[in-house]
C-alpha cells in the first residue's frame, strides 16, 4: 500500500496537484456561500463586528442554555448567546456575547448576572468594540495581509533570484488561509482579532516549509530530485509534527478561549499546508525543473 | 568530550550567545526568593502622605526598583490585603508611621469626604521582575477613544495631556496614554490602566469636559487653568454640603455637595461686569440677584446656583459649586453626590478636551483572569516543551543533539524576555501570540540545522558547508517572514503592534545569535 501510495507521489504529480487545487475550489465556494448567507465572509466574533462580551470565570450553578434562555427574557429585544468555557474538559466560566454597545445597557446585564450568581469584580471581565472599530478592524487586516503578500513575494524573489519561487511561496499562503478559512467558517466559531493574528501567524510555519523545499530542490545538486524531495518532507515532516504537538497540547489545556482559537487555526492550517506543500509545491518544482531540463537539453 | 565543551564554550558564537544571556537575566532581574512588603502603584496628588515627602512612583521606573511599604505603625504589610486591614484600623488625625523599603514617614491620618481614613494610596503586590505584564495578564482597563470628525496634530496632543491629567486627579500614575492611528489615517487615543478601575473613571474619559458658568447667556467663567486657579479638594472646603445634607424622596435619597474654588482676577471681573447692571429680589427673607448662576457640564444643566446681592457688581475670586446625586439608600445617594462631585472637580481642574470623543473599544480585564491566564500559559508551555522533546528525541535518538536544542530555545525566551525587560515592553496577549510563533519557527530552525548537518546526503561535504546550507534556509525563511510581518505595525490602530513586535525581536535574536549558536554546538558535538 505505502509503495503504491509512494509510486504514485513519484510519477503522477501532476494528476496529484488536482487534490489542493480542488480544496481551494472547495474552499472560494464555501466562503462564497458564507458570504451569499450572511453578507460577511467569515463568522465574525464580537470584536470584529462590534458588540460585547461579558466573561465569567467562576462556575456557576446553571446551564449556559438555561442562561441564555432567562437572559433573553429579560432583555428580549438584544440578541444573545452564552458560551460555556472549558479547559482540559473542565467547566471554567461562560462567555456572554451580545450586540449591546451602550454602557449603561451593558452595566444593566453585568449587574443582572452579578445579582444572581453573587459575582464580585474580580469575577467578570467585560469586552466591548464600536462597530465602525470592528469593521474598520477587519478591513485593514486585509490591506495589511495585501502588502504582507506582496513584500513577502519581494523578498522570496530578492533571496532565491527565481520567479517561480515567490509565486509558490505567495501562492501557498494564499491556498493556506483560504482553505483554513473555509474550515474554520465549517466549526461555526466566531472569529476574535487574535485569530487574525493566527492566520497571519500560518504565514510563519509555511514559509518554513517552503523555503526547505525551494532551498533543497532549487539551489542544491547532491543526490537524484527525488531524493532532495524525501530529504526535504523528512525535515518537514519533523517541523509539522513538532509544531502539531504542541498545538494539540495547548488546545487540550490553554484556559483562554482566544489562545485556544489561535491554537484551532493553527492545527487547520497546519494539516493543510502539509498537503500545499508537498503535494501543490512540490509539484510545481518538479514541473518547472522538468521543463528547464527539457529546454536546456534541446 | 571535556575537551569538546571548552571548544564549546570558547567559540564566538556561543560566547556572544552567553553573554547576552547574562544581561538579559540582568536586565530581567527575577527575585527568585520573594519581595518584603506592597508596591507603591500610585497616590493621590495631595494626599498627606504626599506632602510628608513620598512621591508618585515615575511610570518609567523599573518595577523592582519601585517604593515598597513594609509596615504602617509597626505592622507588617507583606500582602495588599496585610494593608487595607491596617490602613481600615486607623483613626483619623493620628499620627502614622509608614516605613517603607528606602526610609520611614510620619504624618497625620487624614479624613477622606466620606468621613473614612484613606491614605491616598493605592498599593500592589510587589513585582517578582522586572517584566511588565500587560492588561490581559494583570487585568485592568483598556480604552480605545475616537474623536469625532476630523482633529488637528496639536488638538490629539492636547487632549493626550488633558487626559493624563485627569487620570492623574484620580491618583493613577501608571498608565498609558498615547495617541495611535491605522492604515485609512484615523486618529485614535489608547488609553491602559493597571488594574481595577473605578468606572467613574472609564466615564471620565471619553467626556469632553466643557464647562462653563453662565449667567443669563453670558459665559462668566470656563473650566480650565485660565478662569480657575485653584479647586478644593480637601474635607474642610469640599464634601456634602453641610447646609443641605441630604434629603428623602419618594424613590430614595438625595444629597448635594459643594466644594470651593477660586477664580483668575480676569474672571472674577467678568463676573462683576456681568452681574453688575442685574436687578435684586426678595425671596424668603433673603436678597438674590435676578439671574441665577447656571453651571453647564457638556452643555448640560448640572446645577443652577442663586447668587446673593451681596455679589452685585463685585468682582469676588471664591465661589462655592454645587451639585448634587441620587440613590436607593442614603450611602447610595452620599457616594453619587462624591462621585459627581470628583467628576465636576476633575473637569474644573483640567479642563475641556479639544474635541468630542467616543469610546471605540472598551475592555475590562479581571486581574484574577489574568492570573490565572498567566499561570495556564506557562503550565501549558512547559507540557508543550516536554511534548515537542518527546517527537525530536524519538526522531534523532541522540540526547547529546536535544539537550542543546533545548537549552538554546529556553535561551531565545530569556533573551527576548531581557529584550522586553529593557524596552520597557508590556507583556499582553498579542506578544504571546509572537512568543509562540518565536518559538514554533525556533524549532522548525533547530530541525533545519540538524538535519543540513546530519543527512546521509550531507556526508560528503565539509562542515563548514553543511552549516551553510542550513543557515541559507534559516536566513531566508527570516526575511520572508520579516516582510510579511511588517505590515501589521500600523493596522487597526496598533493593536497587533505588539504581535509583530514580539515576532521581529524573537526572529532577529533567533536567527541572527541564537541559532547560529546552536549550529556551531552541534558541530563540535558531532564532528569527528
Amino acid at each position: 500500500m505505502f509503495q503504491k501510495i509512494k509510486h504514485i507521489y513519484e510519477t503522477k504529480y501532476k494528476l496529484l496537484m488536482i487534490i489542493p487545487l480542488l480544496l481551494l475550489v472547495l474552499a472560494l465556494m464555501q466562503i462564497g456561500f458564507q458570504y451569499a448567507t450572511t453578507g460577511d465572509f467569515v463568522n465574525k466574533g464580537v470584536s470584529l463586528k462590534g458588540g460585547s462580551t461579558i466573561t465569567v470565570t467562576k462556575e456557576l450553578s446553571i446551564s449556559s442554555s438555561d442562561l441564555e434562555k432567562s437572559l433573553q427574557q429579560q432583555f428580549p429585544n438584544v440578541g444573545m448567546t452564552v458560551r460555556t468555557l472549558s479547559a482540559a474538559g473542565q467547566t471554567t466560566g461562560i462567555a456572554v456575547d451580545s450586540a449591546l454597545q451602550d454602557s449603561t445597557e451593558i452595566d444593566a446585564l453585568v449587574d443582572t448576572l452579578a445579582d444572581n450568581f453573587e459575582l464580585q469584580k474580580a469575577d467578570y471581565s467585560v469586552e466591548v468594540v464600536g462597530s465602525s472599530l470592528g469593521e474598520n478592524f477587519f478591513r485593514q487586516m486585509l490591506i495589511a495581509l495585501v502588502f504582507s503578500f506582496l513584500l513577502m513575494g519581494v523578498m522570496v524573489i530578492l533571496y532565491f533570484r527565481v520567479f517561480i519561487t515567490s509565486l509558490m511561496v505567495i501562492l501557498a499562503a494564499f491556498c493556506d488561509i483560504v482553505i483554513t478559512l473555509a474550515i474554520f467558517n465549517l466549526t461555526g466559531m466566531q472569529l476574535h482579532p487574535a485569530g487574525i493574528a493566527a492566520f497571519l501567524m500560518l504565514i510563519g510555519y509555511s514559509v518554513d516549509g517552503e523555503v526547505v523545499i525551494s532551498s533543497r530542490l532549487i539551489k542544491r545538486r547532491d543526490g537524484t530530485e527525488l531524493q532532495r524531495i524525501y530529504g526535504a518532507l523528512k525535515t518537514g515532516w519533523t517541523m509539522t509534527q513538532t509544531t502539531l504537538v504542541a498545538v494539540i497540547v495547548a488546545l487540550i489545556f490553554v484556559q483562554s478561549e482566544v489562545v485556544k482559537q489561535i491554537m484551532l487555526i493553527l492545527l487547520i492550517g497546519l494539516l493543510v499546508d502539509t498537503i500545499v506543500t508537498w503535494v501543490q509545491n512540490v509539484g510545481i518544482l518538479r514541473w518547472h525543473l522538468e521543463k528547464k531540463h527539457k529546454s536546456s537539453g534541446q | 568530550m571535556g575537551n569538546k565543551i571548552t571548544k564549546i564554550f570558547l567559540n564566538w558564537r556561543v560566547l556572544l550567545l552567553v553573554t547576552l544571556l547574562f544581561f538579559s537575566i540582568l536586565a530581567i532581574r527575577p527575585n527568585i526568593f520573594g519581595t518584603e512588603g506592597v508596591e507603591i502603584s500610585s497616590m493621590l496628588v495631595n494626599s498627606s502622605v504626599v506632602e510628608a515627602g513620598l512621591s508618585n512612583p515615575a511610570s518609567k521606573i523599573l518595577p523592582t526598583a519601585r517604593e515598597r511599604i513594609l509596615s504602617v505603625n509597626g505592622e507588617e504589610t507583606n500582602t495588599v490585603e496585610d494593608y487595607y486591614a491596617v490602613v481600615s484600623q486607623l483613626q483619623a488625625n493620628r499620627t502614622i508611621r509608614l516605613e517603607t523599603n528606602e526610609r520611614a514617614y510620619t504624618f497625620l491620618a487624614p479624613q477622606s469626604s466620606d468621613g473614612e481614613v484613606d491614605l491616598g494610596i493605592k498599593v500592589r503586590e510587589a513585582s517578582f521582575s522586572n517584566l511588565r505584564m500587560g492588561l490581559d495578564l494583570e487585568g485592568g482597563t483598556r480604552v480605545l477613544l475616537q474623536p469625532v470628525g476630523g482633529i488637528s496634530e496639536e488638538d490629539l496632543e492636547t487632549t493626550v495631556d488633558s487626559l493624563k491629567e485627569r487620570l492623574n486627579v484620580y491618583g493613577l500614575r501608571d498608565i498609558v496614554v498615547r495617541s495611535a492611528s491605522d492604515l485609512s489615517g484615523n486618529d485614535f487615543i489608547l488609553i491602559e490602566i493597571a488594574g481595577v478601575t473605578e468606572d467613574e473613571i472609564q466615564e471620565l474619559l471619553a467626556k469632553q469636559g466643557k464647562f462653563e458658568a453662565k449667567v443669563g447667556n453670558q459665559t462668566v467663567f470656563f473650566g480650565g487653568k485660565k478662569d480657575i486657579t485653584y479647586v478644593c479638594r480637601s474635607a474642610d472646603c469640599s464634601g456634602i454640603d453641610p447646609n443641605f445634607g441630604c434629603q428623602q424622596f419618594d424613590a430614595g435619597y438625595h444629597c448635594r455637595f459643594a466644594f470651593q474654588i477660586s477664580l483668575s482676577p480676569e474672571a472674577a471681573q467678568h463676573h462683576a461686569l456681568i452681574t453688575k447692571n442685574l436687578k435684586t429680589i426678595s425671596e424668603q427673607g433673603g436678597c438674590y440677584l435676578a439671574e441665577d448662576l447656571a453651571l453647564y457640564l457638556d452643555d448640560v444643566e448640572v446645577d443652577r446656583l442663586r447668587i446673593g446681592c451681596e455679589l452685585k457688581g463685585s468682582s469676588t475670586t471664591d465661589i462655592q459649586i454645587s451639585g448634587s446625586g441620587a440613590g436607593v439608600t442614603q450611602a447610595d445617594a452620599v457616594n453619587d453626590a462624591l462621585k459627581n462631585m470628583k467628576k465636576l472637580q476633575t473637569v474644573l481642574l483640567t479642563g475641556s478636551l479639544p474635541v468630542k470623543l467616543e469610546v471605540a473599544k472598551l475592555d475590562t480585564i479581571s486581574p484574577n483572569l489574568g492570573k490565572e491566564f498567566l499561570h495556564n500559559v506557562m503550565l501549558v508551555g512547559v507540557l508543550a516543551l516536554v511534548a515537542v522533546s518527546g517527537v525530536v528525541l524519538y526522531r534523532y535518538r541522540k540526547v547529546v543533539i536535544i539537550f542543546p536544542m533545548l537549552l538554546v530555545m529556553l535561551s531565545e525566551l530569556v533573551l527576548i524576555l531581557g529584550f522586553a525587560a529593557l524596552a520597557k515592553w508590556n507583556l499582553d496577549l498579542a506578544s504571546i501570540a509572537g512568543l509562540i510563533v518565536v518559538v514554533g519557527t525556533g524549532m522548525n530552525h533547530f530541525i533545519v540545522i540538524t538535519d543540513e548537518t546530519l543527512r546521509k546526503e550531507a556526508e560528503a561535504l565539509d562542515w563548514k558547508t553543511r552549516i551553510k546550507n542550513a543557515l541559507f534556509i534559516i536566513m531566508g525563511a527570516y526575511v520572508i517572514n520579516l516582510g510579511s510581518l511588517i505590515p501589521l505595525f500600523w493596522a487597526g490602530a496598533g493593536l497587533l503592534k505588539g504581535f509583530a513586535l514580539t515576532t521581529i525581536v524573537g526572529m532577529s535574536v533567533g536567527v541572527l545569535i541564537a541559532r547560529p549558536a546552536y549550529a556551531t554546538i552541534v558541530k563540535i558535538l558531532l564532528e569527528e
